[in-house]
């Protein structure tokens, strides 16, 4: 066993001097390497913490979205709707919701605006959090305790705005300063800015503004007797599919969207912009197999002497493979190694800098927000078999066949 | 010590090209004793030296190395017996580029797997035998060429070889550097190792220690050479 130690010893040992020796060709090859794992592992990482990113934001979202449809299209929903929701069995509560979106046509972005949620409301005046409401049987109980966002300290009272810090950070502004709208009916509304919202998620919170529900009613033009939507807390979760059915059999133009829905759409989204960065990076990848073919294919002639001196002092066809396999190793772990830490780096210090925009795209603003960093195994493994397996047989496959050769021809070759 | 029996080698065999470099030598190469292999180019001495380091095989006939018929040996005993017995000069120095004298000296030993002290030892007690000591941690690139020449010899010393295979190891170098290498020789011959040279240099083989001088002439022995 300890010869075997050494023997490996010394063949990566003279594994490294040879690599030492190339400097300029393996470090370019490396960096072009590294490149390529960088790139998949950001989209990879990337794709797979804002899915989660998004589930987190979700689970603590209404269990029952009622909207109201005319003509197949998202319509305001009357508020006698809600009173009828409210007497299907199993119902616990209902809460209107009044939102919207607004095009700011200054800095190109589209906020979304909406009221407090209606259970904040008893706890405004001493300007506590939201807390989304959850049932002791429901198993996410423990996840929807957080508050998806806070405003601590901020009084929102009529003619004033809590804003989100990717609206601040847009347009440049803060508590204390104004920030005016065209109402629906022309009217110029200058509202004051009393707060920032802060949360766990930026994702929410970047580009929400909240505003009392007079003042949302005056800027959309929405009479007192509509609302955008409404949400349904369920007594039973397991009910939720039936609550549904109920609703959509009692209001024949609602539209009944539970959690589950809105969670797979999301996911499915992210997962095809995942999808499709990974094909636009797949020509990459190509490319960069393509010259990890060509330049472990194509033994160069210095190398092949190297082969044959090899053979010729003694070495058996097995070292030098074994030696051939740990320069593959070596070049291809460290390039795994770096990209992965790189991408690491990248998508859960500096938020994707690089391809955020492709895949985020929600609305005009983009919000900035930190990822929670998260990896599984399941992605590495996968990120491995992409990159470290693929280069370490390129490289050993031709030198199997150099080395195969007798010593004789490779000492007729190299001794002149 | 080593028997060749009625050995042929073809190379190209059935190909346009096809020619035989060897053609049914039967040879008796004495143990310890100084044997050369004398030949103009292309009379096949490279072939036969290789076929009796067990670098090559021949297409027909048998080899004996210590009354073991080594001829049918799967690749890896050959190499097995190669590193173990033989020492290799080549006409070129033929030391790997970019690393130090010592790695070129260690790297037959490197698939041994010996303590890697006991192995540093051996090589500077081989450098030093040979004048080499300063030279150790210099890259091979910066040595001349009988300072090269003497490190190929040391390489081939590491394993403690008992047959010294040379080809050619005067071809390159200058009167003074052949006569030194025809010293160091006569040490090995003094040392009871079993020596094997080819060259058409008259300064080997007319030496005084050579003991058996083998003449080849279009892959055959030349039994009576003008």
């Amino acid at each position: 066993m300890n010869v075997w130690i050494e023997k490996q010893r010394y063949i990566i040992d003279f594994t490294i001097s040879s690599l030492m020796r190339r400097k300029v060709k393996n470090i370019g090859l490396l960096v072009l390497y590294t490149l390529i794992v960088f790139i998949l592992a950001s989209t990879m990482f990337f794709t797979y913490a804002i899915k989660r990113e998004a589930a987190f934001i979700l689970e603590g979202s209404p269990e029952i979205v009622v909207q109201n449809l005319v003509a197949g299209r998202h319509d305001l929903l009357p508020v006698s709707y809600l009173e009828e929701i409210k007497s299907i069995r199993g119902v616990a509560n209902v809460e209107s919701r009044l939102w919207g979106y607004f095009y700011d046509s200054l800095v190109g972005a589209n906020y979304t605006l909406m009221t407090p949620p209606q259970n904040q409301d008893s706890h405004k005046n001493q300007g506590k959090t939201t807390v989304v409401e959850n049932d002791n049987g429901d198993p996410h109980a423990n996840h929807e305790a957080h508050a998806l966002f806070e405003y601590e300290g901020a009084l929102l009272e009529s003619g004033t705005l809590i804003i989100g810090n990717g609206v601040a950070r847009m347009r440049g502004i803060g508590k204390d300063d104004y920030m005016p709208f065209m109402a629906a009916d022309g009217q110029i509304m200058n509202m004051k800015i009393v707060g920032k919202l802060s949360s766990v998620s930026e994702l929410v919170s970047s580009d929400l503004i909240l505003m009392s529900e007079a003042d949302l009613r005056k800027l959309f033009g929405i009479s007192p007797d509509k609302v955008t939507d409404a949400i349904v807390t369920v007594r039973n979760p397991s009910e939720i599919q039936t609550v549904a059915g109920k609703i959509k059999k009692r209001i024949h133009s609602a539209r009944p969207i539970i959690r589950d829905e809105i969670l797979r759409t999301y996911s499915s989204i992210f997962n095809w912009r995942g999808g499709m960065m990974i094909v636009i990076f797949s020509a990459a990848v190509l490319a960069f197999v393509i010259f990890a073919w060509d330049k472990a294919s194509g033994l160069s002639a210095g190398e092949r002497q190297e082969i044959g001196i090899l053979k010729a002092v003694g070495w058996e066809t097995g070292d030098v493979i074994q030696m051939k396999f740990w320069e593959g190793a070596i070049v291809s772990l460290s390039a795994f190694l770096g990209g992965v830490i790189l991408a690491y780096i990248h998508v859960f210090f500096t938020g994707s800098a690089i391809f955020e925009p492709a895949l985020e795209g929600w609305s005009n603003l983009y919000p900035n927000f930190t990822l929670t960093p998260f990896i599984n195994a399941e992605q590495l493994t996968t990120l491995f078999f992409l990159t470290v397996i693929p280069y370490t047989v390129a490289t050993i496959v031709p030198t199997w066949r150099a080395a195969t050769i007798d010593p004789d021809s490779a000492m007729r070759h190299t001794g002149g | 010590m080593i028997e060749l029996m009625n050995v042929r080698k073809v190379f190209n065999a059935g190909k346009p090209s096809e020619f035989s470099a060897v053609n049914g030598v039967s040879l008796h190469i004495p143990e310890n004793k100084v044997t050369v292999l004398k030949g103009p180019s292309g009379s096949g001495k490279t072939t036969l030296l290789s076929i009796v380091g067990c670098m090559s095989r021949p297409s027909a006939g048998r080899v004996k190395l210590k009354e073991r018929e080594i001829t049918s040996l799967p690749e890896r005993f050959l190499t097995d017996i190669r590193r173990s017995t033989f020492g290799f000069i080549f006409q070129q120095p033929n030391l790997i580029k970019g690393i130090t004298v010592l790695e070129n000296v260690m790297l037959p030993a490197y698939p041994l797997g010996e303590k890697r002290s006991h192995l540093k030892a051996r090589a500077h007690r081989g450098l030093s035998e040979l004048s080499l000591t300063g030279k150790a941690a210099s890259k091979v690139e910066w040595l001349s060429g009988g300072e090269a020449q003497r490190v190929s010899i040391v390489r081939a010393l590491i394993n403690n070889p008992s047959i010294i295979i040379a080809d050619e190891p005067t071809a390159h170098l200058d009167t003074k550097l052949s006569y030194r290498f025809m010293e160091i020789v006569e040490k090995f011959k003094a040392e009871g190792k079993t020596v094997i040279i080819t060259s058409h240099d008259p300064l080997v083989y007319e030496s005084k220690m050579i003991d058996k001088v083998v003449n080849l002439r279009d892959g055959k022995i030349e039994e009576n050479p003008t």
